[in-house]
């Protein structure tokens, strides 16, 4: 069936459009206007913005760890109201029905789970299969694992290394990989409480530094699209914007992805020791091309910290708001849930929402910074539209910052910021740069061939809630969304990539598993037969 | 070919799916119980619950809750059993029964072996078991400190105590043998604990000990391994949690869910006549329900030879024997595929509620 959207203003970066226009498409795809075409459905579109699917680059929806907050904190999501129909379960609050109606009535149509345990990458997919109607990704973690750390004390050839990477990658179903902590996970088992980028894992003899660069390298040379996506060390500490900086410079010029860097934008100034740093981190990034960052924006509001760093989830126990928390040393990474509540009348709290925000209004490049919260880290990934709706508008940050304590002021350079993010720009950093980032050619744009993926908002003076309910919502060309509703489920994708490997890294490995676990190795495979459907990957190409 | 009857006598599967779905759509509030079942037959019957707006339960929620209240009550520090193999130079058993709950234990943490990683790499592990049954910690190295079950709450009590240098006036003949233990977990680089909720000890024995591993993370590493109830309980307790946010024991009486271990309990339902038709799945074990009452409609997925006295039973295979599942697998702490050892042409869990669900008369209007 051919449909058009008819006299919208098409906000589409990659295709440059930012005027009134129609989309056309038929078959879940868009379509170049048909000469002289005529639909088989017209849907008038004037007055609203048209833009393509959003795509969240960095939200913990799902895995052992996220599942764990879940069973932790049933008191923080008791559920409210009844679901409608057609819907189970889409209204049982943090539960991964609710998690894709809610994504898709903000007009997302893809999400990337950025930390997925090799080891429990089947429950991570179980769980995004149980995600209804958006697409979806992950990011499998390595850097604290003992096969990589041994292959780099032994120094071996890079090929070896590149082999392992690209088998976890395809053997997980992932879209690429992410490095938490470079051998602060292991440190801490061996009862190292910090650990800085050059400081040595006990027994391996080897740096963060040198963990995160040669998987940074790997990355590359085996051909996936996403740069290496790393968690710094010094997460959440005073003064750790030079562990930033540092990391920066240790990427050498080659592709970086640094994620919720809000938390790493702090300087040691004031009498509270503890200052914005943006300023510089946003310099840095911006004459650094190679790298990009995703901000993990703090909103105030009762949330739940989940990381794979667990030796910063251990420090953060003793200020978990309600004083509890889960701390798991996995096979590598493991995991740490600690509840918080970010309070706007808290000096810290408001020192860091004014520096997430400085990043977003100092970076220049919409498409070199991404929208997060890191959630629900930051604050939940309903608080996305609240977080346009404040880098859109001056005035709604000044109301805000009225509210916090004066002398957080004083150690932010928020209140001379004045930029105000366009329309455009918030689709740069939610589609077309989302896409490019992983390399996707038919997402987050509406240019011809792409995914019918599309989002119809209508504006108001109410911009978060504008973005919080979109007036109409097509994932692959199906109508899912009218009126800020999820009116049907249908099911999504989990997109990976196969990189090539040499196969015998798999004997090695299953020699391995043999000798240290006395395990077969397949036990942590994830074939098809593992899931409850048939169609649930599609694999996107590498890079080579 | 799977088998059917009703009170005793032989009906089709076809039959059998149709009454089942009559019975559960003619009732106003049905409990899914047991819960015996793999991941894809939690997932059909939690998303049948609450198609029905009924409850479900698992047959082992006490269990299931007894850890799970120390979590969301106090904390909880815990890790693989590759990492207590790999990484414990001190190992703490903690009640009877233990290699019974899990029969692959010693084997999987191999806890003749000496540790791999770490300072500790290539030393003998320090090994302890509090409460064992007779013979159980025969064949490893461990010092035995023998306690009833009803005892294990006084001994972990003055564990702790002795742990944080606290003076205890407990059981004198075991205080030497405790006071050693205390000193190895606060000299152990990485002290593992392994403990079961089906081996009888309570919530707050449980929290005892996890108090102690918390106090123990103050200086040193120590965590815990637990091990999983019966009956698939910890993936279905997984399942649940991503597919409502709840453990078992949650019903759907207002069109979604609520977590209510008192309210939700399947033999309370029954006994008390708030639910008014059963589901009962027990496809690991044929296990029967716990409730008395003998006139609620029932239907029992079990395995064969497992059949009920009465009400409409059907057959279904046994997971990760009859046909592959997926299912929590305790030896390596996360989800597996497991093929099947025997195949048979078993229908499994998921595949009989699927076919329940869609032959009840339309959705429930919200």
């Amino acid at each position: 069936m051919l449909t058009v959207l008819r006299g919208g203003h098409v906000v589409d970066p990659a295709t440059k459009q930012d005027a009134i226009g129609d989309v056309w498409f038929k078959d879940g795809r868009i379509v170049a206007p048909p000469p002289g075409g005529k639909a088989d459905k017209e849907i008038d579109v004037s007055g609203h913005v048209v833009m393509a699917g959003a795509i969240d680059i960095h939200s913990h929806i799902a895995g052992g760890n996220v599942n764990t907050a879940r069973l932790l904190l049933p008191e923080l999501h008791r559920a409210i109201r009844a679901r409608r129909a057609g819907t189970p379960l889409s209204t049982a609050k943090w539960s991964t029905y609710e998690t894709g109606r809610l994504y898709a009535q903000m007009g997302f149509t893809m999400v990337v789970e950025p930390a997925m345990a090799p080891h429990a990458s089947l429950q991570t997919h179980l769980e995004l299969n149980d995600v209804p109607i958006i697409d979806k990704g992950a990011l499998t973690v390595l850097g604290n694992d003992d096969f990589l750390l041994r292959m780099l004390r032994k120094g071996e050839a890079e090929s070896a290394i590149n082999d392992y990477v690209a088998f976890t990658v395809g053997n997980t179903r992932s879209l690429g990989l992410k490095c938490i902590n470079p051998g602060g996970c292991e440190a801490f088992k061996e009862n190292l409480r910090v650990f800085g980028l050059d400081d040595e894992v006990p027994f391996y003899g080897l740096t963060s530094r040198q963990i995160f660069q040669a998987l940074q390298k790997s990355t590359q040379a085996v051909g996936v699209h996403h740069p290496l996506h790393l968690h710094m060390n010094n997460l959440g500490i005073a003064g750790n914007i030079d562990t930033a900086l540092d990391t920066i410079d240790a990427a050498q010029g080659l592709p970086l992805h640094l994620a919720h860097v809000q938390f790493y934008a702090y300087g040691k100034e004031g009498k509270n020791a503890f200052s914005s740093a943006s300023a510089r981190f946003a310099e840095k990034i911006n004459a650094n091309a190679n790298v990009s960052v995703d901000v993990g924006q703090v909103m105030f509001s009762d949330t739940v910290t989940i990381s794979s760093d667990v030796l910063k989830q251990f420090n953060s126990m003793p200020g978990g708001m309600p004083k509890k928390g889960a701390i798991f040393d996995g096979d590598a990474n493991g995991g740490g849930v600690v509840p918080y509540a970010y309070k706007i009348s808290n000096y810290y709290n408001a020192i860091q929402w004014a520096a997430g925000l400085e990043l977003f209004l100092l970076i220049n490049n919409p498409e070199q910074v991404y929208f997060t919260t890191d959630h629900p880290n930051g604050g939940p990934f309903t608080a996305y539209p609240d977080l346009f709706a404040l880098l859109m508008s001056a005035d709604l940050r000044a109301q805000t910052m009225a509210r916090l304590p004066t002398e957080a002021l004083e150690h932010t350079t928020l209140p001379s910021l004045k930029r105000e993010y366009t329309l455009y720009e918030i689709a740069q950093m939610s589609r077309s740069g989302a896409a490019k980032l992983f390399g996707f050619t038919d997402r987050g744009q509406l240019g011809a061939g792409a995914v019918a993926d599309i989002a119809v908002y209508k504006p108001g003076k109410d911009v978060a809630g504008m973005f919080r309910r979109a007036a109409y919502v097509y994932k692959d060309g199906e109508l899912v969304v009218r009126n800020g509703e999820v009116t049907q489920y249908k099911r999504g994708k989990t997109l990976n990539i196969r990189p090539r490997y040499d196969n015998n890294i798999t004997t090695r490995l299953d020699a391995y598993y043999d000798e240290l676990y006395g395990l077969p190795r397949s036990i942590f495979d994830l074939p098809d037969a593992a899931l409850p459907n048939h169609d649930v990957f599609a694999e996107v190409a590498c890079r080579n | 070919m799977s088998k059917a009857t009703l009170d005793g006598k032989p009906i089709t599967l076809e039959d059998a799916c149709r009454e089942a779905a009559r019975i559960l759509g003619d009732a106003t509030f049905p409990v899914v119980a047991g819960l015996g079942a793999d991941a894809a037959g939690a997932r059909s019957a939690i998303l049948l619950a609450e198609q029905l707006r009924g409850a479900y339960d698992h047959l082992a929620s006490k269990e299931i809750l007894a850890d799970l209240d120390v979590l969301r009550s106090f904390s909880m520090f815990t890790t693989t059993p590759n990492e207590a193999r790999v990484r414990a130079d001190a190992l703490l058993f903690v009640g009877p029964g233990l290699s019974q709950l899990w029969p692959a234990m010693l084997e999987r943490l191999a806890p003749g072996q000496p540790p791999r990683h770490g300072a500790q790499a290539g030393q003998q592990r320090r090994i302890f078991w509090i409460g064992p049954e007779a013979n159980e910690a025969a064949n490893i190295p461990a010092t035995i400190i023998p306690a009833a079950r009803d005892e294990l709450p006084e001994m972990l009590a003055m564990l702790r105590a002795r742990v944080g240098g606290r003076p205890v006036a407990g059981d004198a003949a075991r205080q030497p043998a405790i006071d050693e233990l205390a000193g190895v977990l606060k000299n152990a680089h990485f002290g593992v604990v392994v403990w079961s909720a089906s081996s009888g000890i309570d919530p707050l024995a449980i929290e005892m000990l996890q108090a102690m591993v918390a106090d123990l993370n103050v200086t040193t590493r120590c965590t815990g391994v637990p091990i999983g109830a019966r009956s698939g309980a910890a993936g279905v307790t997984q399942t649940s949690g991503w597919m409502t946010g709840f453990p078992p024991r949650t019903g759907f009486g207002r069109g979604y869910p609520e977590h209510d271990p008192w309210r939700f309990e399947a033999k309370r339902l029954v006994d008390s006549g708030e639910a008014d038709a059963a589901l009962w799945i027990s496809a690991y074990s044929g296990e029967a329900p716990p409730w008395s009452k003998g006139d609620v409609p029932l239907i029992t997925l079990a395995p064969a030879g497992k059949e009920p006295g009465r009400g409409l039973y059907i057959e279904v295979g046994q997971p990760g024997v009859t046909h592959d599942c997926v299912e929590f697998a305790q030896e390596i702490g996360s989800f597996a595929l497991r093929k099947a050892t025997t195949p048979s042409s078993a229908p499994s869990v998921a595949q009989i509620i699927d076919a329940i669900a869609t032959k009840l008369q339309g959705e429930v209007s919200c």
